[in-house]
């Protein structure tokens, strides 16, 4: 009790904290007269807040999950706002301390253009030990995860990917963008995950099971049992660092996120292709949320700086083309990436006509002013190029002395921007925006007939048989439009199938000559059509209807063979091809009678087996499928492929 | 025949003796099961709690031993022979009651019209 009390009073004293906090960063941002992050911190909690609201009230894990995730990036953008006001807080006092001792350096004049980095295509290879990769017993242990990814003030966070042992590599589709990053940004990507086990009082396990397993815990369901109760919630130092106190984080029930593996990225990571880095993984094997990471992220990190996609400089300019000393050409011209573009006019450039000269500007170029032109005001620009080993050089000259100086400028900021850019000024990388999001579609899920049929427990299998007749009927309609499946002609009069089909049969069944002789129709019981199967592929019990039911034909008329069949038909089929009898009459049932009884011919026909094959025992009257035992090799076969088709609820007759 | 986790399981159940017929090497009791704790039970049209694993009768061949002893399609098998048959695959049922060297089974099944007729029997008095 104490234990709760303490709890409480604890939790008394963070919302103090808290709002006392609040009020501290408010002063901040006003002093700072920077109303904008105070709004964004302030959209931030509000946020915040109603992830902790949806938290309490959802009861899916799933949403759950995905609240908890908010709920992390939220409380993530919180500290790192405040700790960019911390700084700017704190870059301003630095400022008014430097401007009273007046010991102003030359401030740097020069600063490097931003840039937008992409990092997209995210890949963490996964390690499970081989028994747990296949391993197809027991529960999967699925882990929620996701990746929050962190670039100076800008927090983004992928979607939530659900992991179990069947996943080789956890991918996130997401493309992340960060606008105005600096050369030396450093993009800190973290992987949270959380353990996603379903409560043991769910049906899943037998209820016996699950009241015997309540006393008692293994060792996994101990782990998971732990992970429930940790309270871990997300460490207020994880982001934005030393902003521990600050605003402390709520702690909410729930699900909740722990880091796994976190790196940080910077330019020296950036390349127009995927490249493999290194992931430091916290946690071990003994956490809930463990997941065995192979060590390594891929992913796409690309940047575009500023100066390779925009217009750096614009202006008019004159060219001199060709070597002639008088050939000046008017051309505007535009600085943008590793090009200068000239054009006849400006209004080319918008109309996207191909530049008259086009000369580049890159690592290599060399651009100096020359000496004054002794016709012209202003100095000339030369610019020299190396063209595959030749020196090339073209003279620019602006219109006055101001323009030659900006250009000049624009040049050597370029120049410096690539410096600092480094391979990211080589060519301009591709950054693809994300599109929105198209809602997945969700295909109905595929069941079998029984999921379709409703079976009140007074009811019994005629109504399940009636059903399926009806749908026989149908199916026989539609059918009867196209061609008849490929399988259809198992059911032919002709033998050469019946070779075929009797590699179904075990190798001493006693009749075969019964079966090349007859119509292959299992002369069953109830009047009732129904669907069965009469191969023996895995698929054989699922409900298709194979045989249609015709009550009026008789006989050897088309495709279709007159068959009384049931749902017991099912399992002969499963049970045994030994039933020579069963499987084929000498002639149809009689099924549009109303309670047929092909059990004679049945029993006309087995008569003439051998005991192994169907047996009706000393009784004559005999409407199922009889009280044969198949032996146990077909037995074993038969129950084999049986029990390799899920769906296939099994029976078997004892 | 629900079950309630916590609690113990009742069930109003039938003493079932069937006494195997011999067909030649084969001993034959006349009917099939289904379900079991491997199998799907949502597909069991017998049982009525759709999460029941328990084995079910689902055919009584007409005239053979397990009718005549009085078993009846749609039961759920709760004991066969002592051996509990509510938490068991469906193999494992199957092979408790083909044994080759047992010429009877005594069944404990149990259905819902059994629970009604105690029901109603109670009622009464």
């Amino acid at each position: 009790m104490m234990q709760i009390d303490r709890l409480a009073d604890m939790e008394e004293k963070l919302r103090i904290l808290e709002d006392l906090n609040m009020i501290y960063i408010r002063q901040i941002a006003l002093s700072l007269k920077d109303s904008d992050i105070q709004k964004k911190i302030d959209y931030e909690i509000r946020m915040r807040e109603g992830a902790c609201k949806l938290l309490a009230a959802c009861s899916q894990r799933d949403q759950a999950l995905e609240a908890s995730k908010s709920l992390l990036t939220c409380n993530a953008r919180i500290m790192a706002y405040m700790s960019e006001l911390q700084r700017m807080k704190e870059a301003q006092v630095m400022q008014r301390v430097a401007r009273r001792s007046s010991d102003a350096g030359p401030m740097d004049d020069r600063s490097p253009c931003k840039a937008k980095v992409a990092i997209s295509d995210l890949r963490i290879p996964l390690m499970w030990k081989d028994t747990e990769y296949f391993k197809n017993k027991g529960e999967l242990h699925r882990c929620a995860v996701f990746c929050l990814l962190q670039l100076g003030g800008e927090i983004f966070d992928t979607d939530m990917v659900m992991v179990d042992r069947t996943l080789t590599d956890i991918c996130f589709d997401n493309t992340i963008v960060f606008n105005e990053a600096s050369p030396g940004f450093e993009l800190r990507v973290e992987l949270y995950s959380c353990c996603s086990e379903e409560d043991y009082s769910a049906g899943s396990t037998p209820r016996k099971l699950a009241s015997k397993l309540s006393t008692s815990l293994g060792r996994s369901s101990g782990k998971k049992m732990r992970g429930a109760l940790e309270p871990g919630a997300c460490s207020p130092t994880s982001n934005g660092g030393g902003a521990a106190i600050l605003l402390p984080v709520p702690s909410v029930p729930g699900p909740k996120y722990h880091l796994l593996a976190h790196t940080t990225l910077n330019l020296s990571h950036v390349q127009d292709s995927f490249r493999t880095h290194d992931f430091t993984i916290t946690g071990n094997e003994e956490c809930s949320y463990w997941l065995p990471l192979y060590g390594g992220v891929c992913c796409r990190l690309a940047a575009q700086p500023h100066c390779m996609t925009q217009q750096m400089m614009s202006g008019c300019l004159r060219v001199k083309l060709g070597g002639e000393p008088q050939g000046w050409t008017n051309v505007y011209g535009v600085l943008k990436g590793t090009n200068l573009f000239c054009y006849h006019q400006k209004e080319d450039m918008e109309a996207n006509v191909e530049p008259v000269l086009t000369i580049g500007i890159n690592k290599e170029t060399r651009i100096r002013a020359a000496e004054k032109d002794p016709h012209s005001k202003a100095q000339n620009i030369c610019i020299t190029n190396q063209y595959g080993g030749e020196e090339v050089m073209h003279t620019l000259a602006a219109d006055s002395r101001e323009d030659t100086q900006h250009w000049m400028e624009a040049f050597w900021q370029q120049f410096y921007d690539m410096s600092q850019w480094r391979q990211c000024c080589d060519d301009l990388m591709k950054i693809e925006l994300p599109s929105p999001r198209k809602p997945a579609i969700v295909t109905p899920k595929q069941g079998s007939l029984y999921h379709e049929m409703v079976i009140d427990t007074s009811d019994d299998i005629g109504t399940v048989t009636d059903i399926l007749a009806r749908r026989i009927e149908e199916f026989d309609l539609r059918s009867q439009l196209g061609s008849p499946p490929h399988w259809m002609s198992l059911f032919d009069e002709d033998p050469p199938r019946s070779p075929h089909s009797h590699q179904h049969l075990p190798p001493h069944s006693p009749s075969p000559r019964l079966h090349s002789r007859c119509h292959r129709t299992p002369g069953l019981l109830s009047s009732n059509a129904s669907l069965t199967s009469d191969s023996d592929s895995p698929t054989s019990v699922r409900p298709c209807f194979r045989q249609a039911w015709s009550p009026d034909s008789n006989s050897s008329s088309g495709r279709f063979r007159p068959r009384t069949l049931s749902l017991d038909a099912k399992l002969s089929t499963l049970r045994g091809r030994g039933y020579g009898g069963f499987r084929c009459n000498c002639q149809p049932p009689t099924a549009s009678s109303g309670s047929p009884r092909p059990t004679q011919i049945a029993l006309s026909c087995s008569s003439s087996t051998s005991s192994s094959s169907s047996s009706e025992g000393s009784n004559s009257q005999e409407s199922d499928l009889g009280f044969s035992r198949p032996s146990s090799a077909r037995r074993s076969l038969r129950n084999l492929r049986a029990k390799l088709d899920p769906r296939n609820w099994l029976q078997s007759q004892v | 025949m629900s079950f309630i986790p916590g609690h113990p399981v009742t069930a109003v159940v039938q003493r079932i003796e069937i006494h195997k017929l011999r067909d030649g090497d084969n001993l034959i009791l006349g009917f099939s099961i289904g379900g079991g704790i491997d199998q799907d039970p949502s597909q069991n049209p017998f049982s009525e709690d759709k999460t029941d694993k328990g084995i079910y009768v689902t055919r009584v061949s007409k005239g053979g031993p397990a009718e005549v002893a009085g078993l009846r399609m749609g039961d759920k098998i709760m004991q066969v022979n002592g051996w509990d048959m509510t938490m068991v695959t469906h193999d494992q049922a199957r092979k408790k009651l083909t044994k080759k060297n047992e010429d009877v089974v005594r069944l404990l099944v149990t259905r819902k019209s059994l629970e009604n007729a105690v029901r109603q029997s109670m009622m009464q008095h």
